[in-house]
């Protein structure tokens, strides 16, 4: 009972890229089920890498990644079968990326039900019905037969989140999903997100959106030269930060 | 010299260059299609990961693709009609009767060989020009690698590298005519047959030129047109 309260759990992660940049140096995080977790923190603070590490894109040198109580990141011995089916695992965690990663070859509706088809073995009409749903959430159940160049980066954007949630995930990472977008459209996409939020959805977002930060997070994260500086309620951090770094870039950032 | 009655002679031997036309265009597609496949798993062993079996895999494709790379088509060949096929029994069969497969099979074997070893490197370049975005997103869906590599990766890699099959196609129509030293009855060897019968030198190979154009030059357009329509996915 106790583990399971938290979907993910990073346990002293370390990573070093090239072996002289820290991106985690010793990084411990939980996350709560049902909760909006948002890291904030200068570009190369390690925000993105923890991220990744949690659906282990990005694998950590040391320390252990737990999904739902269960480690799943440990090594793989040669020969040997691996001891967690990570593939499984990450059916149950939906990725949002900055660049979107939309399948080009791919319609919107077939970039939506490929991985319930394949993955899920759903039969193809369930997934293509349960995929218009998804859709027409966003108001995009008519673009289904367009292809992603064909819409803009917000609609893009809109149908990346959808195709992760028609997985079915126990849990939303987001990775700087409004920094390829026009401002204009940063709006419409982060909107979806705080719907998402609002139902329940446990979301870990990492983004530099501060109005959203504080408008959506359970907790903030401030994290900096691949350590979490600080954490907290985001009445609290962002109005009184304590650490000194953490105020530091609250005030580049909030003007 | 060349001359309207040396090229009305052409025409009795129609029938042989009929047949090496048709033998050219087997082969030569035969052989694409066996060294693609050679080539993807040549491919696969560049791109393999790992400390031991990885680098052993690396280093089997790196060499053989240096190897094929670094000798002459002729000399593989060779080796493989007068010294490979010497241990192995091909089924012994005859297609539309003058498709000796004794010498068709060791020939396909043999220019698939070599042509694996150009497209090898073509199809790596076409994989890792990929973006790792898509990897990422397919991999965070729960896709494993392999139905990353089938529904994601590879079908990307080819609709980009698709010119550079193409490409490989036509100059295996010409580099087959090669195959006319060990007997296979494509356009050369039915030139070098009318040059014997006829002792008329230039008018057979001209003959053959126009012959091997014919075939080239259409299937580079196919491909260009193709090629365009397929981008149409990912344009506007």
């Amino acid at each position: 009972m106790a583990t399971n309260d938290n979907i993910l759990q990073a346990q002293h992660l370390f990573k070093t890229y090239k072996g002289t940049i820290h991106a985690l140096d010793d990084v411990s995080l939980d996350i709560p089920r049902n909760t909006a977790t948002v890291i904030i923190g200068p570009s190369g603070s390690g925000k993105s890498t923890l991220l990744r590490s949690f659906n282990l894109l990005e694998e950590p040198d040391k320390g252990e990644v737990l999904f739902d109580g269960l480690v799943i990141n440990q090594k793989k011995k040669p020969f040997k079968k691996p001891p967690v089916d990570l593939d499984a695992v990450r059916t149950k965690m939906g990725m949002v990326f900055q660049h979107f990663n939309l399948f080009p070859h791919k319609t919107i509706l077939e970039n939506m039900t490929l991985a319930p088809i394949k993955v899920k073995n759903m039969p193809q009409n369930e997934a293509e019905e349960k995929a218009l749903e998804l859709l027409d959430r966003v108001g995009l159940a008519d673009r289904r037969d367009a292809y992603p160049i064909q819409l803009s980066g917000g609609q893009k954007q809109r149908v990346a989140i959808m195709r992760a949630l028609a997985m079915e995930p126990e849990v939303m990472l987001f990775d700087e999903p409004t920094s390829a977008l026009d401002p204009e459209m940063v709006g419409e996409v982060l909107n979806v997100i705080k719907d998402l939020v609002r139902s329940g959805m446990t979301s870990v977002i990492v983004t530099h959106e501060m109005g959203f930060a504080r408008e959506v997070a359970d907790t903030v994260v401030f994290m900096d030269e691949g350590r979490i500086q600080e954490m907290g309620a985001p009445s609290k951090l962002f109005s009184n930060p304590s650490s000194p770094r953490c105020k530091d870039f609250l005030s580049k950032v909030l003007y | 010299m060349v001359s309207i009655e040396g090229f009305a002679k052409m025409l009795d031997y129609l029938p042989y260059f009929e047949r090496g036309v048709l033998y050219t265009i087997l082969l030569a597609f035969c052989s694409v299609l066996l060294g693609l496949v050679l080539a993807l798993l040549l491919a696969f062993m560049r791109l393999a990961k790992g400390k031991y079996i990885g680098r052993l895999l690396r280093f089997i494709s790196g060499a053989y693709i240096e190897f094929v790379r670094g000798t002459p088509l002729l000399v593989q060949l060779y080796i493989f009609y007068y010294g490979i096929f010497t241990f192995i029994t091909v089924p012994a069969f005859n297609l539309f009767g003058f498709i000796d497969s004794s010498r068709f099979i060791p020939g396909i074997v043999a220019i698939a060989f070599n042509s694996a070893g150009y497209v090898a490197e073509i199809v790596r370049g076409g994989i890792q020009g990929v973006d790792f975005g898509q990897t990422e997103a397919a991999r965070s869906l729960g896709l494993t690698q392999k139905q990353n590599m089938r529904f994601i990766v590879l079908p990307q890699a080819i609709k980009n590298i698709l010119p550079a099959i193409a490409n490989e196609f036509v100059t295996i129509i010409k580099e087959s005519s090669i195959c006319s030293v060990i007997g296979m009855a494509e356009i050369m060897y039915a030139a070098n047959l009318v040059r014997g019968a006829t002792f008329r030198a230039l008018e057979p190979l001209l003959v053959a030129a126009m012959l091997y154009f014919l075939l080239t030059f259409p299937t580079s357009k196919a491909i260009q047109a193709i090629e365009r329509r397929m981008r149409r996915g990912d344009e506007r």
